[in-house]
């Protein structure tokens, strides 16, 4: 055992329902943990032209060193495995309380391989794994499915599950685990096709560091400096801290960057009705943390559901407000939560499930999408909103072609509306307008898992730092953050820590924790050859410098004073990705040099 | 020094930084499993903060109700001899504050000992949900 590091992972065989401790070797625990130990697993291990869906694939759930430690911001679990939407390597993470429990599992995560004959969940209790027949809750919501877990076999364990969205290969679905969720790339129908719905953790194990001494100091330093940061009026983690997420809101919109009916606008009239601060100030909120975290940025609010029902949610957060939000003209915070609940139960990422309804309704509004009968689809309509979400969620009638993700639906309808459909490599965009931003522009199109907005330089340019319409200068800054927080996702840090902490905390950490040296050069670097390791994944399962573009909207300006003249310009969006490529180390297709890969040490 | 905890449910934020804060501070690492404070979500409510809160506890009900007597008061606060305790959970089912823990790790009762009068828990809560109550016997005398 290396400090906090337990250096075992469970195998689990779904077909053979058997399991085995894995210890984890030396040249996987060179890459520390998370997205690290994710990614080596699943590079080695699954070809990457296997169907998602199939048997081949695996999934693996990763922790890293500070996960269960009380070291700030590090409650996230990480998942690697082939994306079903997306069809390229992806990671996903979640907050709440699962990764510390893996982690009191006396475990660093599992591998989950092959597919169960039938319907099962988990329980894993330390390293004991049992399989326990899921008939009961199949068809069953997330909330329920976890309800049920912690019914039969402890309310102290803690859940993850799948919603009917998992169950029928809803290719957004997602894997939630009290709320949390592993969001992005479809992550859930991966679980759905291991005929997995839930796996509960108990753990008895102890969390300790190899240098106590080192480690507790290096906690009070973060602590002091959060506390601090969370105090500042205008700090953006400490508006998340007062308000959740949803604070940034208006400040997006005044920079006309705030993505409206489809992407068409920058701005949305009723975003201060949506926003973090108009639930604070209507709405029942009890503000909630995950793990260890004195952020608190959760918010969970009661809301009036459909037909006057008293409901409540843990949301919606930020990226909601757009997607299920201004994306689609809802400017009634009611609806938005209920959205959000709707997505929450079904188990479905509510970034590309939004995305691909607001592509859907305008289609529908312009009479370029025969919808089912009775579903008369139009913006700003909360029949439309909620009924489209159950429609994708049950895979039925029209929710069974926008079950296949923004693209593929697009390319069904016909080649020529797939421009309108707001995704890069069939994932949904973020609540970001490339064509307002130009690194991040930069950021979704050359995103390895598609559209990713945790890796772009949004607070830079949203601040008004560095220029966002410009173009100089944005392919050495992307491949910058992309390395950067590839490197701070083996601690599986949360995407806010790196907001307010200062970059060498990270191998410090990392030493004080499990005894292992990087400097911060070897750190960063370790980013980026976790970077190139994914991307020959996707070379491999078939992607190319064609993939690595934004649709055909991004070349039209957006609509809307606020915005006026914001566009992507393909020649000089042609040129920044030949730059972001030499920078990269490599060739014009995008495929890295032989010295690249010697430089990162991939063999 | 504080006299007692002050307990707000409606501040905290349910981040469990008094759970890790109490594991190190009894056990040197952290385990839910060895904290003596517990923290009950009850979405969308408040949840409810386990914690022995023996200034607030007239009745004391764990003393009485042990059979060994391994419950005694220590300095004002509630002190479980683990050495007495024969794990029958007596104690565990008599507190209305639900802040006494027993489990397969540790194997007999335990309860929070207020640390000393200077509680590891109260340190790491950022709202101010577990504090202490303020020791006003200065004043008055």
């Amino acid at each position: 055992m290396s400090g906090s590091m337990n250096d075992r992972m469970l195998r689990i065989d779904c077909g053979g329902q058997s399991s085995s401790v894995w210890n984890v070797p030396q040249e996987v625990r060179d890459y520390v943990g998370g997205i690290g130990y994710g990614t080596k697993i699943v590079v080695d291990e699954v070809n990457p032209s296997v169907d998602p869906l199939s048997p081949e694939n695996k999934i693996v759930l990763t922790v890293g060193p500070l996960t269960g430690t009380d070291a700030p911001m590090h409650p996230q679990a990480c998942i690697v495995t082939k994306s079903p939407l997306s069809g390229t390597i992806l990671n996903c993470y979640a907050g709440g309380f699962l990764g510390a429990e893996i982690k009191f599992c006396g475990i660093d995560g599992i591998i989950l391989e092959g597919a169960c004959d039938r319907w099962m969940y988990l329980i894993i209790e330390d390293d004991k794994v049992t399989f326990h027949g899921a008939g009961a809750i199949i068809g069953r919501s997330t909330e329920d499915a976890e309800k049920y877990l912690k019914e039969k076999h402890g309310r102290d364990l803690v859940t993850l599950s799948i919603g009917k969205a998992g169950e029928n290969g809803v290719a957004m679905a997602s894997v939630f685990s009290e709320t949390r969720t592993f969001g992005r790339g479809g992550a859930g129908a991966a679980l759905g096709s291991k005929n997995i719905k839930a796996i509960g953790f108990r753990g008895t194990k102890g969390v300790d560091v190899a240098d106590r001494a080192a480690f507790r100091s290096l906690v009070q330093e973060n602590m002091e400096g959060i506390k601090k940061s969370c105090a500042e009026e205008y700090n953006l983690v400490g508006m998340f801290s007062r308000f959740g997420t949803g604070a940034g809101m208006g400040l997006v919109q005044s920079r006309g960057g705030l993505a409206t009916r489809n992407h068409s606008y920058g701005t949305f009239e009723d975003a201060d009705k949506i926003d973090g601060f108009a639930y604070e100030k209507n709405f029942y909120t009890h503000g909630v943390a995950c793990y260890g975290c004195p952020v608190h940025c959760g918010r969970v609010h009661k809301f009036t559901g459909r037909g006057g029902r008293e409901l409540w949610a843990r949301g919606p957060e930020y990226e909601t407000m757009f997607s299920l939000g201004s994306d689609l003209m809802n400017g009634d915070p009611d609806v938005l939560a209920e959205a959000n609940r709707l997505t929450e139960l079904y188990g479905m990422d509510s970034l590309t499930t939004g995305v691909t309804m607001a592509w859907a309704i305008e289609m529908a509004e312009q009479g370029l999408l025969l919808t089912d009968p009775g579903l008369d689809l139009k913006f700003g309509d909360p029949n439309s909103i909620l009924d489209l979400l159950v429609k994708i969620g049950e895979c039925e009638g029209i929710g069974e072609l926008l079950a296949k993700g923004p693209k593929r639906a697009a390319e069904e309808v016909g080649p020529q509306y797939v421009g309108s459909a707001m995704q890069v490599k069939n994932s949904g965009f973020a609540a970001w307008m490339p064509r307002r931003m130009k690194g991040v522009a930069l950021a979704f199109a050359t995103s390895n898992r598609g559209a990713c907005h945790k890796r772009a330089p949004i607070g830079a340019e949203i601040i008004g730092q560095i220029d966002m319409d410009s173009y100089e200068g944005k392919a050495p800054l992307v491949k910058q953050i992309q390395d950067t927080v590839n490197a701070i996702f083996t601690l599986v840090s949360c995407r806010f820590h790196e907001f307010i902490t200062p970059h060498d905390f990270y191998p410090r950490y990392i030493e004080a924790a499990t005894g292992q040296r990087l400097s911060l050069e070897e750190f960063y670097l370790l980013g980026e050859r976790i970077w190139n390791l994914e991307k020959l994944f996707n070379l491999q399962a078939g992607f190319s410098r064609k993939d690595d573009y934004l649709p055909e909207r991004c070349y039209e300006p957006i609509m809307g004073e606020a915005s006026e003249g914001a566009v992507l310009h393909r020649e000089k969006y042609d040129v920044m990705l030949d730059e972001y490529y030499r920078v990269r180390g490599w060739n014009s297709e995008g495929v890295p040099s032989q010295e690249t890969l010697d430089r990162l040490g991939i063999a | 020094m504080g006299v007692g905890f002050k307990i707000v449910p409606e501040n905290c934020t349910e981040c469990k930084r008094c759970v890790a804060a109490c594991a190190l501070a009894k056990g040197g690492y952290i385990q839910p499993l060895i904290s003596r404070i517990g923290i009950d979500k009850r979405w969308p409510e408040a949840p409810v903060i386990r914690v022995c809160r023996f200034d607030d506890c007239d009745d004391k009900p764990c003393i009485a109700v042990c059979p060994v007597e391994a419950i005694h008061l220590q300095n004002g606060y509630v002190f479980i001899d683990e050495d007495t305790c024969i794990s029958c959970g007596a104690c565990v089912s008599a507190c209305p504050y639900g802040a006494i823990f027993m489990n397969d790790k540790t194997t007999v009762a335990i309860n929070c000992d207020f640390c000393g009068g200077d509680p590891a828990c109260v340190k790491e809560c950022v709202t101010a949900a577990i504090s202490l109550k303020e020791d006003d016997s200065c004043q008055e005398a």
